[in-house]
């Protein structure tokens, strides 16, 4: 152990993230940011040792990144099942495929992320876009850089709530911690470090992006659900004796579809709201996708 | 890590074991303790300093601590919150919810007695 033990922060951490290599990103960039924390904290509180010294008892203290990934592991498997519960076994056969929509709550979640979407969109593309526009104006000034650091924090902060958003309706699993900055670079480094960030500019990239993605998912999830609905209840609509508000090309409606044509449209009704309630779920998941690649650190970034 | 298994006799390794498997139930009990008799809120560096004072020879080693946080936070024993700032670490910090005390006692209760069970056969 002696040979192999890591002598730096930064040795231990790669050695860490190796040791979580195969792990999701985001379970990896949680437990980087809980050993950074810990790391520069012991090192910080004890000035009149290197960094080699420290990190040398740090293996014995805090634990070899080898105990400390399968910590991570063993615990990770809990939460997620906690998070979640237990997976319902999927359905075998197709109409328990196609029907099972109804029962998956996912459905429904994505559902509210859609329709919610449009609200964060419109959120997160103003922030954005006056952000870069005032950082790049303010630049000549002063005040310019201090007002960019401000931006870019509350983008982490934006970048950590969507997460949580994302995770709490569609499951993927994003970080539950921000990223780690080092407290003791300069000014100046620490502007670097975030400008060369490529979670910074992705980040960015995404809040762009949400406004056309927001658009449309709110239209796509509002047409999509109300256009079957109204063809399922047309016709109970008709049982109801309210036959004579509905009309197609001026024609009253039971006398232009007749009874099997009524029964056709809530039938077709049915099938497209389930139609549609699977694309739901799709585009749900696909939003966590592009939330996943765009906001978490993939290995090998900072 | 093996290099120094392969100097120790097989009792010791059998010994840590035993430990490991031990902190392994134990942790999350002393964690629930700590944060509910702390009166603000910690996070994960200050939790393991308070636990390395007590026992630093208990083979408990603090990198373990904090996914045990995690998931305790995930099972609604704490709730947590993140500080997030680019002038210093992010912090997490810990609080132990109202299921957290009601939990606690109840591993409270068990650990006496298992403890004293255990008692009955090992005290000579």
């Amino acid at each position: 152990m002696g040979n192999n033990a890591p002598r730096s922060i930064d040795q231990y951490l790669k050695a860490l993230s190796e040791a979580l290599a195969n792990e999701e990103p985001a379970l990896r960039q949680d437990a980087l940011s809980d050993a950074e924390e810990y790391l520069r904290a012991e090192v910080a509180q004890h000035p009149d040792k290197s960094e080699a010294d420290v990190l040398e008892v740090i293996a014995s203290t805090y634990g070899h990144p080898d105990e400390v990934a399968d910590a991570y592991r063993a615990t990770e498997a809990t939460v997620r099942k906690a998070m979640q519960g237990a997976p319902r076994p999927p359905a075998t056969n197709f109409p328990g495929k196609f029907f099972g929509v109804y029962t998956d709550f996912r459905t429904y979640t994505s559902l509210f992320l859609l329709l919610i979407s449009l609200v964060t969109g419109v959120l997160y593309f103003t922030v954005a876009v006056t952000g870069l526009s005032l950082s790049v104006g303010l630049s000549i000034l002063i005040i310019g850089i201090p007002f960019f650091l401000i931006f870019i924090g509350i983008v982490r902060v934006l970048s950590l709530a969507e997460g949580r958003l994302i995770e709490g309706l569609v499951g993927t699993r994003m970080p539950r911690r921000a990223p780690f900055v080092d407290k003791e670079l300069k000014l100046s480094e620490r502007i670097m470090d975030m400008l060369t960030d490529r979670r910074t500019w992705t980040t960015v990239l995404y809040m762009l992006v949400s406004l056309p993605v927001g658009i449309f998912s709110f239209v796509f999830a509002t047409v999509a659900i109300v256009v079957p609905l109204a063809l399922f209840f047309a016709p109970i609509g008709v049982l109801f004796g309210l036959g004579h508000h509905m009309t197609v090309d001026g024609e009253d409606v039971r006398t232009y579809m007749g009874v099997a044509g009524l029964v056709l449209c809530a039938i077709t009704g049915f099938v497209l709201l389930t139609l549609s309630l699977h694309v739901v779920r799709f585009l749900g998941k696909m939003h966590g996708s592009l939330a996943k690649a765009l906001l978490v650190a993939r290995q090998g970034d900072a | 890590m093996s290099a120094v298994e392969d100097l120790e006799q097989p009792e010791e390794g059998l010994a840590r074991k035993f430990q490991k498997e031990l902190n392994a139930g134990l942790t999350g009990l002393v964690l629930l303790t700590i944060l509910e008799k702390a009166g603000d809120d910690l996070y994960g560096y200050q939790i393991a300093k308070q636990l390395q004072q007590v026992s630093p020879s208990l083979g408990l080693k603090q990198g373990t601590l904090y996914p045990v946080l995690r998931a305790m936070s995930g099972n609604g024993l704490l709730s947590s919150r993140v500080v997030p700032s680019y002038a210093g670490p992010p912090r997490r910090y810990y609080r132990i919810t109202d299921l957290g005390r009601a939990t606690l006692l109840q591993w409270q209760a068990i650990w006496r007695e298992t403890r004293a069970f255990v008692d009955v056969f090992i005290e000579p």
